[in-house]
Formats: C-alpha cells, structure tokens, sequence
C-alpha cells in the first residue's frame, strides 16, 4: 500500500477505526463497561464514565437510514464523478450507529430503510485517497 | 409563565449593512466591516470610539483588536465569538453581548458578520472546512449542502412532509425580497415553473432551494436598555437568547437522535422558559435558511406547527407580510435578500419592529431570530418593542 491511502487520524479516539479500514476488516467502539456502541469514537463513556473501550469487529449490513444523490460538481468530488448517492446507513447489530458511504451497483429499489450490505474502498477526493464504505442494495 | 429578569435589559440601538454581489466589494473585507460599523452607530447616534466591546461568529475572520485603529476605540473590554462554522451561532451573538453588557464587563457591544470572498473565500467551503474530516469525504460528502440534504431526504421521505411546503417557504422568501430596494432579488419574484425545473444540486434540492452568497457586513450596536433610550432610534429589545445543543444533537458523523430535525429542541424550549412566550405570540420570524427544508425544520421545531400539519402552516399566503399569520423573512432572507451568513436576518429583525422594514408588518411588537439550522451548535433570539 503506497503512502497515499495511509489514513490521516489514526490519533483520535476513532484512530484504530482507520487502521482497521485500511487493514480490510473494519471495526467498531463499544464500551466495555455499560456495553454501549459508541459512534462518533470516544475516549471515556460519557454514559457510564468508563475509559475501557474496546474494538470489535464491524457487520457491515443494515438498512439505509437517509440518502442523497449528489449532481452538482463540488469541487473535489471530481475522482467520484457525479451523479452518485452518498448513504447513511444505520447497523443494527452495532446498537443502531450510523456508518457513512457511497453506494455502489444497482440503484433501484433505493430508499430510505432498504437493506444494503457494506465493504471496504477508498474515496478520490482530490489528491488524496480516503479509505472509505462503499454500500449495495440487498437483492 | 413570566418572563426571566434578563429579559430585556438589552437593547439593539443602531444597524447597519452592506450588501454586494459575491467578489464585487469595494474595499476589503475589513473595510467593509468597519463600514457597516460606523452605519450602525451613525443610526443611533453613538460615537464608534465608544463601542468596547465586539462578538461575530462563525468563524469570522477579523480579531475585534485589529478594528480599533479604524474606529478610535478607546478601551476594548470584551471580545468572543460564538463556536462553531455555520450560522448556527448568529442569535448566541446576542447573547454573549447581552450577558457582557449586563455584568458590567462592557457597555456597548457590536454583533457582527463580514464575509467578502477575496479576502475569505466561498463560505461553503469556509463552513465545510470547518466541520470536515474523512468519515464525510469518504462519502463525497464535500458541501454543506448534501448533509442538508441527508436530513431534508429523511424529513420529506420518512417524516412525510411535503415537498411542497419547501416550495411554498422559497417563494415567500422571494415575495419578500421582490420588495425590497436592498434584495439581490429585487424586482424579481421566484417563478415558480424555474424552481420546479432548476437543476439538481443534491437531491432532494434543486438550486433554488440553496441560499445565495454575497460580500458584505452587517453589524449591531447593543447597549443597556436604559442608555438606548437616551439615543435617535427606538429601542428594540432582546427578550430572550439561547444557545446550544441537547444531548444527542451535535457534530456526530450524522448520528443525531432526531435527524431530520433542525436541532433547536432544546434551544426553542429555553428560549420559550426565558421570555415566557410561545410561537402564537411571535409576529413575524427571520427564519435563517441555509436550505429550504431546514427552514421548514426550524419552524417544526420551534413549535409553529408539527409534522402533521406543517402543510397548513407553510403555505404561501400565511408567510408573507402583512397579511400572512407568521411572516418570515420580510427582507427576501438567505433565498432572495442575500447571503452574509444571516446577518441580514438579524439587522431585518430590528427594522422590521421599528416600522423601517421593506415589507412592513404593522404593529409587529415580537421578531423571532432563528439561527442556522441543522448546524452542531443552534441559537434562537426573540427581539421585542416593549420591555416585559
């Protein structure tokens, strides 16, 4: 893997989520103590207080949760290409957090609530690469 | 309910404004800003050397400091900006102003935005680069617009509020600023077959449903309500301000508990504690809209109507002044008058109750400010003509 897709935050609480990316098998935060799934990362568990936070390996199926198909050029998205759908889709083995990403494939039967299954990619954006989700619609 | 002692002893003594189409201004941006300032006290009849203190949000770019050579300042005692790097934090400039003011850290407080894009560059691209980060790109999320859009998505498709009621919100934003003199859109009514068939800029926005930008300022005076008397226009008070964001609503990776919403639950609920009001008796709101469902969003969330019966309220007719139930924008807005990251909305507020807005609401006595929704950080403000 050359430098250009090394991920760039690999030092906040959300570090080991970029590293798992970029090592292909994603993960995510749950508190340990109160069992919580933290997403947005955190250091301590603002619910319970504990600083035990450890990583588990993502299930990336869920249901899309919202939806945009993004046709107007912004600058930066030239590596995408326009049109595309960026998706938010909501894991319910992972206490209902959301993930972001693109969706990939067949866009029929696209909607708010169907189901899609995620894997590793990475986005262009500019110069830079962006380990990142792409999404497809469950047959 | 009775309203909070607080309540207004803060008042708006001057405005002034500055509008000019994107990269057109005269000077740069901090001469524009000094500008409006100086507008804004020749209004009230306050001398600039006098203000001492100065509160912008945003992420504004001019350091009160570096203002004081142009205004003579003679004793900067207060200066802060609100977080955050949309417009949600335009009403909680009121608010750090006020409680200054009112604990005696300074007695005459300007609130201002300046945005000229020679010297800060497209605001979009400021707001973004603001709340960026890799969890977004990676999504080709790049543009304020499309996490608008997400949420407008969620509104319109799970919530079920009509795509017309967006509609309805645009036109009378550009009703308002087809009338006014000092709108981009003066002279120029939305046509309505333009905005049905605009291109798509994220769906589920077309480009009439995004605001515009422009260069510009705009600029405040407060002072204490007793000393506003003592100055050449009638006082407009602030009857209550509030900032912030309830738990579960913030910059979260687009995990906010109630998504589709604008993020004003908990805001709207302290503002109407504080003054002891509620929306029937508001006369006329500045609706801040980045984006036409977010302004819809804000009225739901405020509690001018509710997700069953927002196509009542949002109409056309009820909108606009000054025959409508709550007009909004009565300069054009973010839409049709311009764009300084809602600054005009709050100098409108102050017009609109001293009888010297474009498209008058006669007898108005209560203004609603509602800061830039769906932004991590919100802030609402309501402005009054008579003390409580």
């Amino acid at each position: 893997m050359d430098n250009s897709s090394l991920p760039r935050h690999t030092i906040g609480a959300d570090g080991p989520y970029w590293s798992s990316l970029v090592a292909g098998r994603p993960e995510l935060p749950r508190c340990e103590a109160c069992g919580r799934w933290h997403w947005p990362a955190v250091f301590r568990c603002g619910e319970c207080g504990s600083w035990d936070q450890r990583w588990h390996a993502a299930t990336l199926q869920g249901a899309v949760f919202s939806w945009t198909r993004t046709w107007h050029p912004f600058a930066g998205s030239e590596g995408i290409g326009v049109p595309y759908v960026s998706l938010i889709v909501s894991l319910p083995v992972h206490g209902g957090l959301r993930l972001l990403g693109i969706l990939k494939g067949e866009e029929d039967g696209l909607c708010i609530g169907a189901r899609v299954y995620g894997e590793v990619a990475e986005t262009a954006f500019g110069e830079d690469r962006i380990p990142s989700l792409r999404w497809s619609l469950q047959e | 309910m009775s309203a909070s002692a607080f309540s207004g002893s803060v008042a708006v003594a001057g405005v002034g404004m500055r509008q000019y189409k994107r990269a057109q201004a005269p000077m740069p941006e901090r001469g524009v800003l000094v500008r409006a300032i100086v507008d804004a006290c020749e209004d009230a009849g306050f001398d600039p050397a006098d203000v001492d203190g100065f509160v912008s949000y945003g992420d504004d770019h001019n350091e009160p400091v570096r203002l004081m050579s142009d205004l003579g300042t003679k004793d900067l005692c207060w200066s802060s900006m609100v977080w955050g790097g949309g417009g949600g934090g335009i009403a909680g400039a009121f608010g750090a102003a006020a409680a200054a003011i009112v604990t005696g850290q300074a007695k005459a407080v300007v609130v201002f935005r300046a945005l000229v894009q020679s010297d800060s560059g497209r605001l979009s691209g400021a707001v973004m680069a603001h709340h960026m980060n890799d969890h977004l790109l990676g999504a080709g999320l790049i543009s304020p617009a499309q996490p608008c859009a997400l949420r407008a998505q969620r509104m319109f498709e799970h919530h079920g509020v009509p795509l017309a009621a967006a509609r309805e919100l645009v036109r009378a934003s550009y009703y308002h600023g087809a009338r006014n003199p000092n709108a981009v859109s003066y002279g120029k009514e939305l046509d309505l077959d333009a905005y049905d068939q605009a291109r798509w800029i994220a769906e589920p926005f077309r480009l009439f449903d995004c605001s515009r930008e422009n260069d510009g300022a705009g600029a405040l005076l407060l002072v204490s309500s007793e000393r506003a008397r003592d100055l050449c226009k009638p006082p407009v008070y602030l009857l209550g301000v509030a900032q912030g964001a309830g738990k579960g609503w913030g910059d979260l990776l687009e995990n906010d508990d109630h998504y589709a919403s604008a993020g004003f639950a908990s805001v709207a609920r302290r503002l109407w504690q504080q003054t002891g009001l509620t929306p029937a008796d508001i006369d006329v709101a500045q609706l801040y809209e980045n984006f036409s469902a977010q302004g819809i969003a804000s009225l739901i969330d405020h509690g001018f109507c509710s997700y069953e019966n927002v196509a009542e309220f949002v109409r056309f007719e009820n909108l606009i002044a000054p025959t409508g139930g709550l007009p909004i924008n009565t300069a054009g807005g973010n839409f049709a008058e311009g764009f300084i990251h809602g600054i005009g909305m709050a100098v409108e507020s102050v017009r609109q109750l001293r009888g010297e807005s474009a498209n008058p609401m006669p007898g108005a006595r209560t203004c609603l400010l509602a800061g830039g929704p769906g932004a991590p950080t919100v802030s609402s403000a309501v402005f009054g003509t008579e003390r409580p």
